[in-house]
């Protein structure tokens, strides 16, 4: 038997011939590791950046969205579990899509970027890479989002494809990560360091489900987190929860609930901090920090008004926005 | 008790017997999920090979060389139970 160990995220997964990764998609035969789902993936769309959540990075742009079974978390409220917890043997659909037919598919699309996303993307971590190099060389950026449950040296290697990335705190509390998404805390956090070292464009999400994640001493211990080792400038995104999968048992997180968790962000002395997944909301929308000015306004995923000057400044006192504009 | 069984009905042995072959059926049903459960170990998972193979031949999957990962150490491979 010869069995190997895969190296690519903290599971370390040891894995006999014939078995695969607790992904269900990096398989074992003959001894050798492979990538069953490079270049086959079972979801194509073509999304607004606003969708991912990106809100600092070429506002409005259409992104070339993909992604292929699997997953190596197993989040009990997984939106796309139908897609992220299966193997590629199990999907019904399949699209061929190597590298080089994607990156065309996306340019003949008119799309800025490739986003890599809905499962997570660190499972077709190769099919990434090669598609990511090839989308720079014809002048395309590439969005990965993600819950960030990597080791450092595959994601330091893969940054170097990287333009922006929409990260995924479950929650700031390594117990929560055990119990809700068979994970743990800290590679996350790691991740994001390592991806502010190497100038990814970052953002966060928190989704915050009621009762599980939703106290507001562990949402002030996460955003302060964020403003010392990230910036205060990073976007952060409180995501509203909507019962999915396996926790069916819990309601919609309620409106009050995110603008109480928004007001601490900001108390804590985070810029930018806006309220997902709840249409018309104010915290939808840009603001400059120092005047308050209206940059972007949001309905959902679509821009209602853009102020910002060209460079990224704020019209009214010059302030300069971080992002990723142009 | 046997006074009870002495007047049991055709209709309720019927009744009984559903009840016992449901019993059994989820049983069965657990048993061979918890077997595969045993076999996995150490993060990996048994997949349905044949059809893997079916798709990598067809060209619908991969067989592409992943890359980090090396070959398991006699160490790292104690912890794996059964085989696929």
């Amino acid at each position: 038997m010869s069995a190997v160990t895969c190296e690519l995220c903290p599971r370390s997964c040891v894995i006999p011939e014939g078995g695969s990764g607790d992904c269900r998609i990096r398989v074992n035969l003959d001894g050798k590791l492979r990538a069953t789902t490079y270049g086959r993936p079972s979801a194509i769309h073509i999304d607004p950046m606003e969708k991912k959540p990106l809100y600092h990075f070429h506002p409005g742009a259409s992104v070339f969205s993909i992604a292929t079974a699997g997953c190596n978390l197993h989040c009990l409220n997984c939106q796309n579990w139908q897609l992220s917890q299966r193997g590629g043997e199990e999907m019904e659909q399949v699209y061929r899509a190597d590298p080089p037919d994607l990156v065309k598919a996306a340019k003949q699309e008119g799309c800025k970027a490739i986003a890599y996303t809905y499962s997570d993307p660190i499972v077709f971590y190769e099919y990434v890479y090669d598609s990511g190099e090839l989308a720079h060389r014809e002048g395309m950026a590439n969005v990965f989002v993600t819950a960030g449950y990597i080791n450092r040296k595959p994601l330091r290697h893969l940054c170097g494809v990287l333009d922006a990335a929409n990260v995924d705190i479950k929650a700031f509390d390594d117990g929560f990560y055990r119990r809700v998404n068979g994970a743990t805390l800290q590679p996350v956090l790691d991740g994001l360091v390592t991806m502010r070292e190497e100038g990814v464009w970052i953002e966060v999400t928190n989704l915050l489900i009621p009762t599980l994640n939703d106290d507001l001493a562990m949402i002030r211990a996460m955003v302060r987190w964020i403003r010392d080792e990230l910036g205060e400038g990073t976007p952060l995104h409180f995501s509203r929860f909507h019962p999915e999968y396996r926790m069916r048992n819990l309601p919609p997180t309620p409106a009050r609930t995110l603008d109480r968790a928004r007001k601490e962000a900001m108390d804590a002395g985070l810029k930018f901090v806006y309220v997902g997944n709840v249409m018309g909301h104010e915290g939808g929308s840009t603001y400059c920090p120092t005047d308050g000015t209206l940059l972007i306004g949001r309905a959902g995923f679509w821009i209602t008004e853009n102020n910002l000057t060209a460079d990224g400044r704020c019209p009214t006192c010059n302030e300069k926005i971080p992002g990723v504009w142009q | 008790m046997i006074g009870q069984i002495r007047h049991l009905r055709p209709r309720d042995l019927r009744f009984l017997g559903l009840v016992a072959v449901t019993g059994l059926t989820i049983s069965l049903y657990l048993d061979t999920g918890l077997r595969l459960a045993g076999q996995e170990g150490s993060g990996w998972r048994a997949i349905d090979l044949d059809s893997l193979t079916q798709k990598i031949e067809s060209g619908e999957l991969r067989e592409r060389e992943a890359e980090w990962y090396h070959t398991a150490t006699e160490e790292e491979t104690k912890g794996l139970g059964g085989t696929p």
